[in-house]
């Protein structure tokens, strides 16, 4: 019993021994990883080695951090990149341990992820850049980097990519690159002569502002000099072109790329692509790295590829358009900081309404109308949906009036696929909505005929025209004009705006290139109608009227 | 004072020298004043030690010797003890740093995380020993049961027992919330939903509007309709001050009723098992000790020591301090160890506009949230409260005295035990099986009224089969203890299941998955 009693006695003794030596060793571990082998202190360490000697003794190993009350950033990246942090220099010339470029924002003020992403609270290189599970937001990869502008920036007056690079094409040809820099081209010539001043870099000129008299002021000085750039250079501009090269310089804001990609996203071929949470998607299907830049690059290559039955068709981009567009996406990720450091067009957009892009018909009809209604207002057909009408047709057209247009815009058509696109629910300005419509309009290039009957005159036999209704409408319009793959005809909106003109006529004429043929007009395969009985199937569709 | 100044004791040596050789004496002193009865070297000293220090004194002086083997207890309630400890300290080294509001909070841990001088480490800790106090609870209170420690004299400390099994789980369940990312939120949001399920019934019966017992326990965890800052201040409060305060309360309570209630358990012929006893070694007490029992004459009733010798004791110091000093730092090195290479998990921020899918609650509810996709009144609120009951009753309704002491004791034994485990393992997968391959009613008759699927859901149905089988042993044996074993064991071996599937095999939608690997992209 006694060695029994003393063997327990020892045993417990050991098992003191070894579980205390091994969380004393576990302990001491910890505290050496904390304090030699943190991510941070072995950059900082290296760094060091590689300063000049009077630098390095002054350079301290310690986590260094800018935090930015107003941008609500406490980004530690400079824990690492020392070069960047406030007042230091780091390796002089290197591009991730010396300092950062210049930039618009000071990143002593402004910190570091508002722009590059990433979580800033980090200290490990793998969590800092974002590339751990669990953190929704990785850095911007370094080709995107300008797209960090788009996260304040969220408001950018662009106009489309067309009317971009007409203006571009229209700064170039007017030479003025002569003497003005514009993202990092141009600017060789001295317009005063050799030795003088140069012309001002207007690569953000549409955020500093730029004289609207410029053409005139140029003008000026033309006159007063006698050789040199500002007479062989400068010459007579006719004022479409002034125009186009005044758009051209308000989106020279420091981000062409970013400027670049918005407007290839309101070009009228491109629908609206919905932002993604980037945690939530799968990279199954996804060759290459596991970012989110390559996730969105495939998803505009193959959409069905990397999204399982995505309703998205190919758009059939080239791979330049796929990195503009990929771009523009990566720009989405808006911040919120305080107003106070909201840009000015920022706080015009989202306090004072103005639309974010420019807003021409040409624009507006791009981002908001030729996804279904198509480019030039052909009208689209995607695979398991009823067509969308052409809204182009000239016998539409030819009946209705802009007065028309413009309500069924405003109003929509309630409980079909067009919302109602006015200021309280859509938020198109009664403005734009009539920009709309006159480029609309354009598009068929078709006056409205004019109607000199009275909204409402239609009178007929309502049994006859339900008989007729039946027998030759209702099966593409539906029994009770509910629509199948012929327009709704119950419709509230529709039967408010249609006057019986408009009934009458198309019921009579027909709409080209779509399967409703005029049944005023003899036909081998369908019946035709007389004007009396079309009367009374207009008064028939009346009838539905104020009911459901 | 100047006559006693002007004629010092010739013998004594001058006050500088008193006054060096006490400060030279000082760490000797300082030892002997701290240990009130002089330095424990003797057996005896040791004895008066315990029982003069004001933490040791809630052991006895003198340890049974069938308390010490390693397999009566295995050390767990120490272990958990010791759980609660190192949870103490780290937590409140976190809550130097952590700061209850919602987006705060998830940053704070961000800092503690990235840049507070150990901070993840503590965090790990923190978060390890949590998950092992709540395992070690569990299996604490397995040993109790299967030992048939709850017998008398001890009914109610099993209670106290059963009380602070319940704090662990909501100790563990309120420090879940603190992160404020993801998990926590959806975690808290499902046991908020749980919280609220009577209003199933209710519903069901359309008294609700009435009577919204669902409602307003929610509304009391939560202190608003949703997970938000109240819920989060409230968590925090319960967190780090109301229920540690009740733990260290019931505890201590928990462990002076050990010692009171007469030490461990031990079978009746402990003392023939040990083999002979330790004689001249250690100072074997007179069956007529020369001590007064002047509280014995005016309080009623006997200690459990009165008429046995104390002869199969030794000394608490040291065998005993050995033996919970080993179980301590073991679970101390596991917690470090685990800390050193597991981080706790960090998700995105709380996001009340992305609900995670799927939602999990703490994976020690994973069993119940399994029965919750059925009937949510059932499964978080109705079968729980029946095992806590049942639970609690085993001590009033067992009054056997077979096999107290001796793991699996009791009439059946360990046979029983076994078949218990292959019956309750057998009926859970059977049925989950069943429901995972065919569904259940809604699945068959989408039209079932919510009430039938309340009262009939996998659910039930495996609490009347085990409850059926435990009435069987009890008959066959003609033995509660044996009922008790059954019962407990098919519950031990449900549990176990369903938490394995919920926790692995539940993927978005509850759906069943082999792997997280197979869970749909999007």
């Amino acid at each position: 019993m006694l060695c029994d009693t003393s063997r327990k006695m020892k045993a417990n003794k050991h098992l003191l021994l070894w579980s205390s030596l091994a969380a004393l060793g576990v302990l001491i571990w910890a505290a050496v990883d904390e304090n030699f082998y943190r991510d941070w202190r072995v950059i900082q360490r290296q760094v060091r080695a590689r300063l000049l000697p009077s630098q390095a003794d002054a350079f301290a190993i310690r986590l260094r951090q800018i935090v930015s009350r107003d941008t609500g950033a406490t980004d530690r990246c400079v824990s690492c990149h020392v070069g960047m942090a406030p007042g230091e220099s780091g390796i002089e010339g290197d591009r991730l341990y010396g300092r950062h470029p210049d930039v618009v924002h000071d990143p002593a003020s402004f910190g570091c992820t508002v722009c590059h992403g990433g979580q800033g609270r980090a200290t490990s290189t793998a969590d800092a850049h974002g590339k751990v599970p669990h953190w929704p937001e990785p850095m911007v990869p370094k080709e995107y980097s300008l797209a960090g502008c788009g996260s304040c920036h969220t408001h950018l007056s662009v106009p489309n990519l067309a009317e971009l690079q007409k203006g571009k094409l229209n700064f170039e040809q007017a030479d003025c690159l002569a003497c003005h820099r514009m993202d990092g081209r141009g600017g060789t010539m001295r317009p005063g002569g050799a030795g003088g001043q140069e012309g001002p870099d207007l690569s953000r000129v549409g955020a500093t502002g730029f004289k609207q008299d410029w053409y005139e002021h140029h003008w000026a000085q033309k006159k007063k000099a006698a050789t040199g750039p500002w007479v062989s250079a400068f010459g007579d501009l006719p004022p479409a072109q002034r125009g186009a090269i005044d758009e051209y310089l308000r989106s020279r804001v420091g981000a062409p790329g970013l400027v670049e990609g918005k407007a290839l996203f309101h070009m009228p071929e491109l629908t609206a692509v919905g932002n993604k949470d980037p945690g939530q998607v799968s990279f199954a299907q996804v060759p290459g790295e596991r970012s989110v830049a390559n996730w969105l690059k495939q998803h505009f290559r193959a959409p069905a590829s990397v999204v399982h039955r995505s309703g998205m068709p190919e758009l059939g981009l080239t791979e330049r358009q796929i990195d503009q567009l990929t771009f523009y996406l990566l720009s989405l990720r808006r911040r919120t900081s305080g107003e106070t450091l909201w840009p000015k067009d920022r706080i015009r957009a989202e306090r004072f309404g103005a639309r974010e892009f420019a807003t021409d018909g040409a624009t507006l009809y791009g981002t908001f109308c030729a996804a279904c209604h198509g480019q030039k207002g052909e009208g689209m057909r995607y695979p398991g949906l009823p067509e969308f009408p052409a809204i182009a047709n000239a016998d539409f057209l030819r009946l209705v009036s802009n007065d028309f247009l413009r309500e069924q815009i405003k109003q929509g058509r309630p409980g079909r696929r067009m919302p109602a696109w006015g200021a309280s629910e859509g938020g198109l300005s009664g403005e734009e909505i009539g920009r709309l419509v006159t480029y609309v309009r354009g598009l068929g290039a078709v006056p409205f005929e004019g109607d000199s009957q009275p909204r409402r005159w239609a009178k007929g036999d309502l049994a006859q025209g339900e008989k007729l209704y039946t027998e030759v409408c209702a099966s593409c319009h539906g029994d009770r004009g509910e629509g199948k793959v012929a327009p709704a005809l119950n419709n509230r909106v529709f039967l408010n705006l249609a006057t019986d003109t408009y009934l009458y006529k198309t019921i009579q004429n027909g709409r080209s290139g779509t399967s409703m043929a005029g049944f005023g007009a003899g036909s081998s395969v369908r019946r035709t109608l007389t004007d009396a009985e079309t009367a009374s199937v207009v008064a028939f569709i009346r009838t539905w009227e104020g009911k459901k | 004072m100047n006559q006693a100044a002007e004629k010092p004791n010739a013998t004594e040596p001058p006050a500088s020298a008193r006054f060096i050789e006490n400060l030279k004496a000082f760490p000797n002193r300082l030892a002997d004043t701290m240990f009130r009865t002089g330095r424990p070297q003797s057996d005896r000293t040791r004895a008066t030690f315990v029982f003069g220090n004001v933490f040791l004194h809630l052991h006895s002086v003198r340890t049974h010797q069938w308390s010490l083997r390693w397999s009566t207890t295995w050390g767990l309630g120490i272990a958990t003890a010791s759980c609660f400890f190192i949870l103490l300290l780290t937590g409140v080294l976190l809550m130097f740093y952590y700061k209850p509001y919602p987006e705060v909070a998830y940053l704070s841990i961000k800092d503690i995380h990235f840049v507070v001088p150990t901070g993840r480490f503590m965090r790990n800790i923190h978060r390890w020993s949590g998950n092992m106090m709540v395992v070690l609870v569990l299996l604490h209170m397995a040993r109790a049961f299967y030992t048939a420690a709850y017998r008398a004299p001890r009914e109610f400390n099993w209670l106290i027992g059963m009380a602070l099994l319940v704090m662990t789980l909501g100790l563990s369940f309120t420090g879940y919330l603190l992160p404020w990312d993801q998990l926590a939120y959806w975690a808290i949001t499902i046991g908020a939903n749980i919280a609220q399920s009577p209003r199933e019934v209710t519903d069901a019966l359309g008294i609700t509007e009435w009577f919204d017992v669902g409602g307003l326990q929610k509304l009391i965890l939560l202190g608003s309709e949703d997970v938000g800052e109240e819920a989060l201040i409230r968590f925090y409060l319960l967190h780090v001050m109301i229920l540690p305060l009740a733990v260290v309360l019931l505890m201590a309570v928990h462990f002076w009723r050990i010692r009171k209630d007469g030490g461990m358990t031990r079978p009746a012929d402990a003392e023939k098992r040990l083999g002979s006893r330790v004689d001249g070694v250690y100072p074997v007490f007179t069956a007529a000790p020369e001590k007064t029992y002047s509280l014995a004459a005016i309080v009623k009733g006997r200690t459990a020591a009165v008429g046995e010798g104390p002869e199969w004791t030794l000394p608490s110091m040291p065998h005993l301090m050995f033996a919970e000093a080993a179980v301590f730092m073991l679970t101390i090195a596991l917690s470090v160890i685990l800390a050193l290479f597991l981080d706790a998990p960090l998700k995105e921020v709380a996001n009340p506009a992305v609900p995670e899918n799927p939602a999990k609650a703490p994976w020690y509810f994973l069993g119940l949230q399994e029965l919750v996709a059925h009937s949510a009144f059932m499964g978080g609120i109705g079968i729980p409260s029946i095992v806590l009951i049942g639970l609690a009753l085993i001590p009033y309704l067992d009054r056997e005295t077979e096999g107290t002491g001796n793991w699996f004791g009791g009439p059946g034994g360990g046979p029983l035990v076994f078949r218990s485990v292959i019956v309750g393992l057998a009926a859970v997968v059977a049925l989950e099986a069943l429901v995972i391959r065919f569904g259940w009613l809604r699945q068959w008759w989408p039209a079932t009224p919510q009430l039938v699927v309340t009262l009939l859901n996998p659910g039930t149905l495996l609490t009347v089969l085990y409850a059926w089988y435990s009435l069987w042993c009890l008959r066959r044996f003609d033995s509660t203890r044996a009922g008790a074993l059954a019962l407990f064991t098919c519950f031990v071996c449900g549990f176990i299941v369903l938490t394995v599937i919920g926790t692995y095999f539940r993927g978005p939608n509850w759906d069943f998955y082999w792997s997280p690997s197979q869970w749909p992209g999007h």
